[in-house]
């Protein structure tokens, strides 16, 4: 059997990687920049947390209505998030982070500081899922929610988005409306991070104010610029490298954050597009080294 | 009923009045002229039909409808297109795809319909016709911002007839072209005007302006100063001086 | 009572003003969210106190720890902005909080994750009238703002270098076809920013008496929320809403005692003006 601490590792990688593709979808799809995306992870687990806890709802509803909360909190937060562009855009969305972060903190109806424990892992056949098990579920939703944003690339919202993330503007003048591929960017978005956000709940069986904050929303957002923003499988492939980092990083365990921080900025710097994305260093050195063209033979 | 009406029309920015009560009207199939010097409020003129702006004061109908306080894709919708001064094509995206942007009008604003794939045969059909009828067969699988500009031109007059319009509006679509690419634009809007769409277009090259048009309007300093056939208004001292003035 | 804590919110914004001062000139002449800002402001600090502990002087300490933070803001543009400008503009906004979380770490592994005391005395004594007082940091907050204000006011309006920078501001490429060294204004620009969030550190390193590793953190999303707030890259407005921020702070924990985090105010406070002015409170598209 696999370990039990792969099997967390691969959970934490998982949860991660629908948190970066959530993201994408309003940042790399809409071209709608979030600095505060870890929010929508909170209201989700915290929704699920005191469902499961409070009202005894069991996992297979909590979750579900974590996600569609998040959802419609996202359309709510969608429509200060409109009026604004670029950089006030940015500092709105870090804002919108920061007072959930501190709604979280400060009410006394969601733990305050101390958090929400005591939330276990779903169980079914009579009993109560396996790590294991509890992956290949998490695994499967992921599944289905990239086959569905594959859909999306081939269709109109598809072409909408990407409309929209090229210019605003013209895309308004050739019949798109721009406000409402946005909202449903945001939407989706919120509602995929809400649902991860039930997952992580119900697999760290407490959670706290602090997994919420700036710091978390900037983790999911380097996901997605590493991997390639806009792409279908960067933000996957982010996830899984930077998920795994941390456990390469161990022996330096000291240092793990100032090479996290070293590490954006050397992206930035020499590779801004992210590995897949569309000048970066990977597919060349592939092309280069492993698919010789057959005229070089 | 004439296709597209305004009515003292106005527009004011932080005090500074771009358009003044600028009254006219346009039909179908028919290419109006619209020029005057530099910040003469033409392009505002364009940015307020298309719905970009909303004017200050004043009134804009398009087919007997009251446009002027709708959004840009509304009027879009509706049946106007119009390409831009200085060219925006969607840049990343390839020309077939660009043009498919506008094709896309009918189902956007259904969430059933809109989650469709658009790459089907019939859509792709008429598309691959816009493309052949406006010489970008060699181009279509190429990326916009790779261009030649005169391509990019008429990438955007093909894009905005994606939407079927019924009145295109042409900002500079001869700024910066050759005189063989001049000539070719030229013989592009006569056909759009014979299929019956009505044209505004924004020239400073007078040589198609006076070709092209049978009826023009002047504008200067936000208001319009003349109205007439070509002859009309080349002696016309108003317009002679407004150009003479912008000289010195 | 009320005067009291009318002083203590204007002191409070008035270091607002100082570290978001830098943040907005750097906006306004390079359309970048500089959040490694925040990060130049701890150094001042650090780069102040130890300065402090070698020579035991406060006022060598304020003036090394603000010429440390200029020389860091200036490194910052020349090796990290500089190569980054023509890039899609999420790529120097990460860069740049790769830096601030690289630099808060450095701190914590150069001096330590402890807060460290900066007992220095300023020498000029507090104000005391009745109940009311002033201390001497905070005397020296407002002083310092104000110098700084009045400097960067008749800077900017009488000088040749600083109309230079402000038509830098208004269109780079067209000021330099007039033959302004556009690279000197933007040192220049970062030089003297960075000085100011240096100086701030420092002034609340003294009036806090501590010094730690994530000091900056804080400061740097206020900052933003009140550069955003005041327009980005308009200093009279910046410096309007920092003050403003202070005194909103002060007023509802202190005065209508709301129990709703401080740090937040700032941030709600934005949220709330973007709605009706999506461009900031004097902020124009």
């Amino acid at each position: 059997m696999i370990s039990g601490y792969l099997i967390t590792i691969l959970i934490t990688i998982i949860i991660y990687a629908m948190l970066a593709h959530s993201l994408n979808i309003i940042t790399g799809h809409a071209g709608q920049i979030s600095l505060g995306h870890a929010a929508f992870l909170g209201i989700g687990a915290y929704t699920s947390a005191m469902l499961y806890t409070e009202a005894g709802f069991s996992f297979w509803l909590s979750v579900p209505l974590s996600g569609l909360v998040a959802g419609a909190i996202g359309a709510l937060l969608a429509i200060p998030c409109l009026r604004v562009r670029d950089d006030f855009l940015a500092i709105t969305t870090m804002g919108i982070g920061f007072v959930a972060e501190a709604v979280f903190l400060y009410t006394p109806f969601f733990g305050g500081a101390m958090g929400i424990g005591g939330i276990n892992l779903p169980n079914w056949f009579g009993r109560e899922m396996t790590k294991s098990e509890y992956f290949l579920l998490i695994l499967l939703v992921f599944g289905f929610l990239l086959f569905l944003d594959h859909r999306m690339g081939r269709s109109w919202i598809g072409l909408a988005w990407a409309s929209i993330r090229e210019d605003e503007e013209a895309a308004g003048a050739m019949g798109v409306d721009v406000v409402r591929f946005k909202v449903l960017a945001f939407i989706l978005g919120s509602a995929i991070a809400g649902l991860a956000g039930g997952f992580y709940a119900h697999f760290l069986t407490f959670i706290m104010p602090q997994n919420f904050g700036f710091g978390q929303s900037i983790v999911i957002l380097c996901m997605v610029v590493f991997g390639g923003i806009g792409t279908r499988w960067g933000p996957v492939l982010g996830a899984v490298i930077l998920g795994i980092l941390p456990e390469i990083f161990r022996p330096v365990m000291e240092y793990r954050t100032f090479l996290y921080g070293l590490l954006l900025l050397a992206m930035m710097r020499f590779q801004p597009g992210g590995i897949l994305g569309a000048e970066s260093i990977l597919p060349k050195v592939l092309r280069r080294y492993i698919f010789r063209p057959a005229s070089q033979e | 009923m004439p296709l597209l009406e305004v009515s003292g029309l106005s527009k004011e920015f932080d005090g500074l009045r771009a358009l003044d009560g600028v009254d006219f009207s346009a039909d179908e199939a028919e290419i109006l002229g619209v020029i005057g010097p530099n910040g003469a409020g033409k392009t505002t003129l364009f940015n307020i039909i298309s719905g970009i702006f909303s004017p200050s004061n004043g009134k804009i109908s398009f087919q007997g409808k009251t446009i002027h306080r709708l959004k840009t894709h509304q009027i879009s919708r509706l049946g106007i297109g119009r390409t831009f001064q200085l060219v925006r094509p969607f840049q990343n995206l390839d020309v077939e795809t660009n043009i498919l942007v506008a094709s896309g009008h009918p189902y956007y604003p259904s969430f059933r319909k809109s989650f469709a794939p658009f790459r089907k045969p019939e859509i792709l059909g008429e598309v691959q016709k816009l493309i052949d009828r406006t010489g970008l067969r060699l181009y279509a699988r190429q990326i916009a911002k790779n261009l030649p500009l005169g391509i990019k031109k008429r990438l955007e007059i093909a894009r905005a007839l994606a939407l079927k319009p019924r009145l295109l509006l042409l900002d500079e679509p001869s700024g910066g072209l050759r005189f063989e690419e001049s000539d070719q634009l030229m013989e592009l809007i006569r056909q759009i005007q014979g299929q019956g769409i009505g044209v505004l277009l924004i020239e400073h090259n007078m040589q198609v302006i006076m070709d092209l048009c049978k009826r023009i309007v002047v504008l200067d300093h936000g208001s319009k100063i003349a109205e007439g056939s070509p002859e009309e208004i080349r002696s016309n001292p108003q317009v002679i001086q407004a150009y003479l003035g912008k000289e010195s | 009572m009320l005067w009291q804590q009318l002083a203590n919110g204007i002191a409070m914004g008035s270091v607002y003003a100082l570290v978001s001062l830098g943040l907005t000139m750097v906006y306004g002449i390079l359309r970048i969210l500089h959040v490694a800002h925040a990060g130049v402001y701890t150094l001042g600090a650090y780069i102040g106190l130890f300065s402090f502990r070698l020579v035991g002087d406060f006022w060598v300490s304020l003036f090394i720890g603000m010429a440390g933070s200029a020389v860091a803001g200036y490194l910052i543009e020349r090796f990290l902005y500089s190569p980054l400008l023509h890039l899609p503009r999420i790529a120097p906004l990460i860069a740049s909080i790769g830096l601030f979380i690289a630099l808060e770490e450095a701190f914590r592994i150069v001096a330590g994750p402890h807060t460290l005391t900066y007992n220095a005395r300023i020498g000029i004594g507090d104000l005391s009238i009745g109940s009311f007082r002033l201390t001497e940091t905070q005397i020296l907050i407002l002083f310092v703002t104000f110098a700084a204000l009045i400097f960067l006011w008749a800077f900017l309006t009488k000088t040749r270098t600083g109309l230079a920078m402000r038509a830098c501001a208004q269109d780079a490429e067209t000021a330099s076809s007039f033959g302004v060294n556009v690279k000197a204004i933007i040192a220049v620009n970062f030089l003297f920013g960075s000085a100011m969030a240096g100086a701030a550190g420092v002034l609340i390193g003294v009036y806090d008496n501590q010094v730690w590793p994530t000091m900056g953190a804080i400061p740097a999303y206020k900052a933003l929320a009140i550069v955003v707030l005041g327009g980005l890259g308009n200093i009279p407005g910046t410096v309007l809403a920092a003050i403003g921020v202070g005194l909103a702070e002060t007023f509802f924990i202190g005065i209508l005692a709301i129990p709703f985090p401080r740090d937040a105010v700032a941030f709600i406070a934005m949220i709330l003006v973007l709605m009706f002015k999506p461009y900031g409170l004097l902020g124009k598209a």
